[in-house]
């Protein structure tokens, strides 16, 4: 089975997510539907409990759907095993998450550099990109500095640049700011925006920050795992 | 290449996350394997000391003799002088081969000792004193007198048994009964007492006369023949190789046997031992193993985010599953390493200084026919260590497979959201 609208990137056909909680069954998403092409930059707005995680979740193939389908390119992801959707979030997904999530073992350059490690980009290649990946990022010097040593805002640049290292398709980001003050979430913003317009990545992040509402291309509203609107927004031309 | 290399240096540095942790269970197993490997050097070299405290005390390594004598071990089924010099032969040929030290020709016969003031069923055991000083330990064993010499027709070595029951005191006569080969006549001579000895072992010391060899064909009348001819090698290690050899070279007419069909009491009662010693191992490891799983579970539970981060960026279940085992494998390596050295040093004390048995006995011990020094000492085989290390290896990896499949399975993608 293929994805029948063949311009999305990303399509979500009736999507519902339950849990069994205790004796109670809840519903985090209900019959979701939407599509994301390529280059957009949505927000997922709504509330704390709304679904947006979980939607986040679906859509990367790390939770998988009570009912309806979820479609990533031309792939049905409930036909891939846990192998292939690995592999599949290795070759065309970035991921950001709203604490920071790295690996504390490694260094911001190896945390940064690590899929691309993984998906075997010669040495040279990769340090050199991912050294002008972090400069990028205002992180010249830390390179070799863990977790442990860099401040909550220098962790989610370090997360920028491990999500888009490798150039993926689809970056999903969630609450990418919630951490942040309002200084380093702008300039994440402008990051994340710069990225958006100059290599066309698309990203879909979850947030209920109006600063990053404001910046998104198109809001999907979320309220109690249902979409309550879903707006598109003019975008002043740079 | 890249991912395997990112997998070594990840498993590297999360042991050191929790290096109270990880010093314990690596120093736990090492702990276990150091006193694994001791335990092995005792064993061993109480069961070495055993097999050459037999060998010194009458048997051989390897033992050439009349085919069925072994398992009748009549009178009349002797070697020839022929046989004997075939053997010689064939043992100066493989001398330095397989390090043959002596070989020695022997004649055996139960008789009747008696004295002015007693009679004792004995073994007869006649030798060549001169190459016996050499390669056994009865001259070591003597408590009064001296040993016997090949000049000395009429002397004889008793045990401290037959001196007691007999009345028997260096210096003094005693007769000596035998059926001799080949009729039902009993001969008899008259032997004078050169030395009383003690072996430790019981049956021995009680029934024991020690002649020479011209002597004891001289009583049973065995010509030039013998019962036996005794190859003593420098290492037992050699004595599987030299008795297949000689098995296979001096097959006509002669029975080859090495010291394990030589002296089968023995052989059984290392076997007992051995196994006694590999379930007591055994429940030993089963402990540690416990531990070990438990920490290697708990690692993996307590980082059930990380892994679901991991699987968000794509490192595949296989990978997660390696990076586990690889982690367990580090773990592994220390232990062996530091358990290795361990062991080696526990071994090399017992080498130098012995484990002195007689704290715990008060007297002397005999086990499967030959009797435990009181001192033993440690003998380790790098076999042994390799075998050691490569189970500790393999019982790792078992271990480290239910926590690396816990690691792999993942779905742990609503931690992921969680501060």
């Amino acid at each position: 089975m293929s994805n029948r609208n063949s311009d999305s990137l990303l399509r979500l056909e009736g999507v519902s997510r339950h849990y069994v909680q205790g004796d109670q069954i809840v519903c985090a998403l209900e019959d979701v539907n939407f599509s994301a092409s390529t280059g957009e930059f949505i927000a997922v707005a709504g509330p704390s409990g709304s679904g947006k995680t979980t939607l986040l979740n679906v859509c990367a193939g790390l939770d998988h759907p009570t009912s309806g389908t979820v479609w990533l390119g031309n792939r049905d992801l409930a036909e891939l095993n846990r192998h292939q959707l690995a592999r599949l979030r290795l070759e065309e997904v970035g991921f950001i998450f709203q604490s920071f999530n790295l690996i504390p073992v490694l260094s911001a350059e190896e945390n940064a550099e690590f899929i691309l490690l993984l998906r075997g980009v010669p040495d040279r290649e990769r340090k050199a990109k991912v050294r002008a990946l972090l400069k990028e990022v205002g992180l010249e010097g830390m390179e070799h500095r863990r977790p442990g040593q860099l401040s909550g805002g220098q962790q989610q640049r370090v997360a920028v640049a491990r999500a888009i290292a490798a150039e993926p398709k689809l970056v999903l980001a969630d609450e990418p700011t919630a951490n942040l003050d309002t200084d380093t979430a702008l300039s994440l913003l402008n990051l994340m925006e710069r990225l958006n317009r100059e290599h066309g990545t698309t990203f879909l992040f979850s947030t209920h920050d109006p600063r990053v509402m404001q910046r998104a291309h198109r809001i999907i509203h979320l309220l109690d795992g249902r979409i309550e609107s879903d707006q598109r927004v003019e975008v002043p031309q740079m | 290449m890249n991912s395997l290399k990112i997998i070594l240096i990840i498993a590297w540095r999360n042991l050191w996350r929790n290096k109270r942790r990880t010093l314990l269970t690596a120093g736990t197993v090492s702990l276990g394997l150091g006193l694994l490997l001791v335990f092995l050097g005792i064993g061993d070299g109480s069961h070495r000391q055993m097999i050459e405290g037999a060998v010194r005390l009458g048997a051989a390594h390897v033992a050439v003799q009349a085919p069925g004598y072994q398992a009748r071990g009549g009178i009349e089924q002797t070697l020839s002088a022929a046989h004997v010099e075939r053997v010689s032969s064939w043992a100066q040929s493989h001398a330095e081969q397989l390090g043959i030290t002596e070989v020695l020709s022997r004649a055996f016969a139960s008789g009747l000792a008696s004295s002015a003031d007693g009679a004792a069923g004995v073994r007869v055991i006649g030798l060549q004193p001169d190459l016996e000083t050499e390669a056994s330990a009865f001259d070591e064993k003597l408590v009064q007198g001296k040993f016997l010499t090949a000049a000395e027709k009429n002397g004889a070595v008793i045990g401290e048994g037959v001196a007691r029951k007999l009345e028997l005191e260096p210096g003094e006569k005693f007769v000596l009964m035998a059926q001799a080969s080949g009729s039902a006549e009993i001969q008899s001579l008259l032997l004078r007492v050169a030395g009383i000895m003690r072996t430790g072992l019981e049956d021995f010391d009680q029934a024991t006369v020690l002649i020479t060899l011209p002597t004891a064909q001289q009583l049973l009348r065995l010509e030039n023949s013998v019962h036996q001819v005794a190859i003593m090698l420098d290492r037992l290690d050699d004595s599987e190789e030299a008795a297949q050899l000689a098995k296979q070279d001096l097959a006509s007419g002669m029975e080859v046997l090495s010291w394990l069909e030589l002296m089968p009491e023995l052989r059984d009662f290392i076997k007992i031992d051995d196994g006694g010693s590999y379930v007591f191992n055994s429940l030993f490891f089963v402990i540690i193993a416990f531990l070990v799983a438990n920490t290697l579970l708990m690692s993996v539970l307590e980082r059930r985010r990380e892994f679901a981060l991991l699987d968000a960026l794509g490192f595949t279940p296989t990978r997660r599953f390696i990076l586990v085992i690889v982690e367990a494998s580090w773990i592994a390596f220390l232990a062996v390493a530091a358990g290795t050295a361990l062991g080696y040093a526990g071994h090399l004390y017992f080498y130098h200084k012995g484990l002195p048995l007689d704290l715990f006995y008060s007297s002397e011990v005999s086990a499967g026919g030959t009797v435990i020094d009181p001192i033993i000492y440690s003998y380790l085989a790098w076999t042994r260590i390799a075998g050691a290390a490569g189970l500790v290896f393999a019982l790792t990896f078992l271990l480290a497979l239910l926590p690396a499949w816990r690691g792999a399975k993942g779905q742990d993608a609503h931690l992921l959201g969680q501060i």
